[in-house]
């Protein structure tokens, strides 16, 4: 059952046995998996089904530099189905050396193990609609594919890693139909938690502090909270609650908000290549869209003793015309139509004089046809179908491209949410965003651009040059990879290394427990979203367990 | 104990699956009656030509068994015809035991876990109606098994074989979205035939009513993806519900019309298969029926969908699908 709260009468409490707060990727995906638990569920939504400016208004706050991290208000939403209103759809696990501690990764070291998260990937992968679990090129095709790069042999790097792509499927449009038709099953939209209430011993949560924008106001019981409100809101929630713990919730060892890491992200250097290469999708036989990668091998990041990195054979720098591209052109001058979240990375929002401007008309008239067939496959292949295609691949002619990097970025604790001095229309604090990146997060990068340009050039396939100097300044070029808000309640065995355990639970808080990206420790060189997806799968299972048991003592008074 | 067993519809999809399964029994004696069989099958099994509305020839078929299997396939009005004068002829031929296959539409559009004890529904249409009235006749009459199958598949299956397998290759269908979260409660051709000899051996069958589907039976999109794979067809397109509501509201019409033409001129492989907005609703309904009873009582196992699927895509390639 879908309900609004406004509809609700004012101060009315709800109740249920299970309340998830945020109905994006991991709230939802919860949900669908309880639905069949017996558990009367209530997931509360702060946005409607559509965008609403006064709702997505309350995720604004400020940030430390905003050359290196985005408007808080961007790259998520603040409405049913989440920031799957807005994903890429990238997907794919973490590696097992992820959730490895690493002595030379400061602060590594997940208290579970891959092979405990394991069996949650496949359904979060069928939820996510990202085709079959399988992210080796040999495990996902019968059929050969074309090498990404002939003759390309490295002992360092694998080629052989894929990410697929869900749909981008919205999880709110998707699934509404399942919500809709459960029983024992509400979702309240328009429901914005705006505290989080303890019991007067400070060892459990009471209720929630439930408001609308239009004024409605009532509190939540449940016997379990999951807070599913993504990396940056969940700390939010914990912080901004204070009426018991007056450092927040969860936060007697200061740790909530720290940690904080996105992934470095840029794209550098200039490959040459001699031989033929492949840098585009291949589709599987369930029409999903694979891609392979360029990946640091495990075995090589223990020895080199740096993070997780991949990358990817890119076009080059779009600003430039001097890549006499014409769809590249074309998509620097149509750049004001694609929204922000994309359009950053493309341009980096760097103005161009007139004459430079000119030769990018120029790049897109002499080669007319080219960008026709481009605006064409970009019509039927992305914006009219269902299964868009993922992302712009530009063949290039002269066999030259540009790498898109990726990488792990090392926990830091001086990395970090705050709250800043504003509140909300809610009256909830504001978050301030200081995000910030390490020596090692660069030489990571650095490491893994050596390996490349020496293999590339031992195997006699072409050449990789860069310049090494650039690297940090390329990697921070568009500051934090937008959108990826994770390790800010992470998770660890002891209170005093992390806000919840490993099973999600909040350290001291047995009926209070987080999903997503923020209890991740490390953030690996993967996009979060399936591995909070099957996270927030894993602690479904482990809140059917628990609520087969006696309720926690919570006041229903 | 029952050892002759008249077959109506033997030259059918499941006519002829019963028919072969029966006579590779050591305990049943099978005879086949159709509008198309000859004297003998090509399994040398006598057989009855048996024209619609030949009461006289039914009574006499009847006559020389202790059980009959009624597989007949046809439109309502038809079924609604043939089943009444079944049971009238069976009820003046010594009251033989009727084995009646009827069909998972009887719950109407119930959603769920579906078991035999679920209200029946009219609300399907024709169909699902004169099925349910056949299980009317069947009741009163009272020495008849009921067998419900969910979708029946197999080489020789036309419906939720062949038909999907076309759509399947034209990329008309394949990956629906929500629009397939529906289940797909298959049963292989051979399944029902099991099902078939059970009941005819069990005496404890008499009078109940059986639902036949595969354990743990797909939604339709992982049975329309795992098809494809089999027959080849892939990669399969991910279709919006657009296209969907478009296939089975404005394409259907015109195209049952084309077929009924087709079907006319004596072809009909010819016309392009269409999507009737009921199958469209079937695609999204999540109903599952629980077939533990004919598990229990039948000893009934159901063929692995990856098998049935192999033998089946190999039948369909080779009609061209």
């Amino acid at each position: 059952m879908i309900l609004d709260a406004n509809d609700l009468p004012d101060g009315t409490p709800q109740e249920a046995d299970l309340c998830i707060v945020g109905a994006g990727a991991v709230g939802i995906a919860m949900a669908l998996d309880l639905l069949d638990s017996g558990l009367r569920v209530l997931l509360l939504e702060s946005g409607g089904v559509a965008p609403e400016a006064g709702s997505q208004a309350l995720y604004a706050g400020t940030v430390a530099d905003p050359a290196l991290h985005s408007p808080l208000d961007t790259y998520r939403e603040r409405r049913f189905g989440g920031s799957t209103t807005l994903w890429g759809g990238r997907s794919m696990p973490f590696d097992p050396i992820d959730f490895e501690a690493r002595d030379y990764i400061a602060h590594s070291g997940w208290p579970i193990a891959f092979a405990d998260l394991a069996p949650y990937y496949p359904r979060a992968n069928r939820i996510a609609e990202a085709g079959a679990y399988a992210y080796r090129a040999d495990q996902a095709f019968t059929r050969p594919l074309a090498p990404m790069i002939e003759g390309f042999a490295s002992a360092d790097l694998s080629t052989d890693t894929l990410e697929r792509f869900s749909c981008p499927t919205d999880f709110g449009r998707r699934y509404r139909h399942k919500l809709e038709a459960a029983p024992d099953f509400r979702l309240l939209l328009h429901a914005n938690v705006t505290g989080i209430a303890l019991a007067a011993d400070g060892g459990s949560v009471d209720h929630l502090q439930v408001a609308t924008l239009a004024g409605r106001r009532f509190p939540v019981r449940a016997r379990h909270v999951v807070l599913a409100a993504g990396g940056l809101e969940n700390a939010r929630l914990l912080l901004a609650s204070r009426d018991v713990h007056p450092a927040g919730v969860g936060n007697g060892e200061d740790l909530v908000g720290r940690y904080y890491m996105c992934h470095m992200a840029g794209t550098i250097g200039a490959l040459r290549f001699t031989r033929p290469v492949w840098h585009g999708y291949d589709i599987a036989d369930d029409g999903t869209y694979c891609r392979r990668r360029i990946a640091l091998i495990p075995e090589a990041q223990r020895r080199l003793r740096v993070g997780n990195v991949i990358a990817r054979l890119h076009h080059p720098r779009i600003i430039d015309p001097a890549h006499r591209n014409g769809v590249l052109s074309m998509l620097y001058l149509a750049r004001m139509f694609i929204p922000y979240e994309y359009a950053k990375r493309l341009d980096g929002e760097v103005r161009l004089d007139l004459p430079t401007q000119a030769r990018h008309l120029w790049n897109v008239l002499a080669d007319m046809p080219g960008t026709a067939a481009f605006m064409w496959h970009l019509l039927r292949d992305r914006r009219l179908a269902e299964r868009k295609f993922p992302s712009i691949i530009i063949r290039s002619k002269a066999n030259l491209y540009s790498l898109d990097v990726h990488g792990e970025q090392e926990p830091n604790p001086d990395s970090r949410l705050t709250l800043c001095g504003d509140i909300d229309a809610l009256g909830m604090p504001r978050l301030k965003a200081d995000w910030r990146h390490t020596r090692q997060d660069i030489a990571s990068i650095a490491a893994m651009l050596e390996v490349l340009a020496r293999d590339v050039a031992a195997s006699g396939v072409g050449t990789f040059t860069y310049d090494p100097d650039s690297v940090a300044h390329e990697m921070t070029r568009y500051g934090a990879y937008g959108g990826h808000h994770i390790g800010t309640t992470r998770m660890a065995a002891s209170p005093r290394q992390g806000v919840v355990d490993a099973q999600c639970t909040v350290h001291g808080l047995a009926n209070l427990h987080l999903a997503g990206s923020s209890v991740f420790p490390t953030s690996g060189q993967a996009n979060p979203t399936l591995t909070a997806v099957a996270l927030g799968l894993r602690l479904a299972d482990h809140l059917k367990t628990l609520a087969a048991r006696p309720p926690v003592s919570v006041s229903t008074s | 104990m029952i050892r002759s067993v008249l077959v109506l519809g033997a030259s059918g999809f499941i006519g002829r699956r019963v028919l072969r399964t029966l006579a590779a029994a050591d305990d049943l004696i099978p005879l086949a009656a159709g509008r198309r069989v000859a004297a003998r099958t090509e399994d040398g099994i006598e057989a009855l030509r048996l024209e619609d509305g030949d009461t006289a020839a039914l009574s006499a078929a009847l006559a020389r068994v202790q059980a009959v299997v009624d597989c007949r396939a046809a439109p309502p009005e038809e079924m609604r015809r043939g089943n009444a004068a079944l049971f009238h002829a069976a009820q003046a031929a010594g009251r033989p035991l009727v084995v009646q296959l009827s069909s998972m539409a009887v719950y109407g559009n119930a959603v769920g876990r579906v078991d035999e004890t679920a209200p029946l529904s009219e609300e399907q249409g024709p169909y699902a109606a004169a099925k349910l009235e056949g299980e009317r006749l069947a009741a009163a009459y009272g020495r008849a098994v009921i067998l419900r199958p969910g979708c029946v598949y197999g080489p020789g299956g036309t419906q939720w074989s062949l038909r999907i397998a076309r759509l399947l290759k034209a990329r008309r269908l394949g990956d629906l979205g929500a629009a397939g979260d529906g289940i797909a409660n298959l049963v292989h051709v051979d399944d029902v035939a099991q099902a078939v000899a059970a009941a005819l051996r069990n005496s404890l069958a008499e009078g109940q009513a059986f639902n036949l589907a595969m354990a743990g039976a797909p939604t339709w999109n992982d049975y329309l993806m795992a098809f494809a794979q089999a027959l080849g067809h892939v990669p399969v397109r991910r279709l919006s519900a657009r296209r969907v509501r478009l296939e089975s509201k404005l394409l259907a019409p015109p195209l049952k019309i084309l077929e009924m033409a087709a079907a006319r001129l004596g072809g009909g492989a010819w016309a392009p298969p269409l999507i009737p907005p009921s199958l469209a609703r079937l695609f999204c309904q999540e109903i599952r029926l629980v077939s533990g009873k004919s598990e229990d009582l039948l000893g009934q196992s159901w063929m692995p969908l990856d098998e049935g699927l192999a033998e089946t895509a190999a039948w369909c390639r080779a009609q061209g699908a």
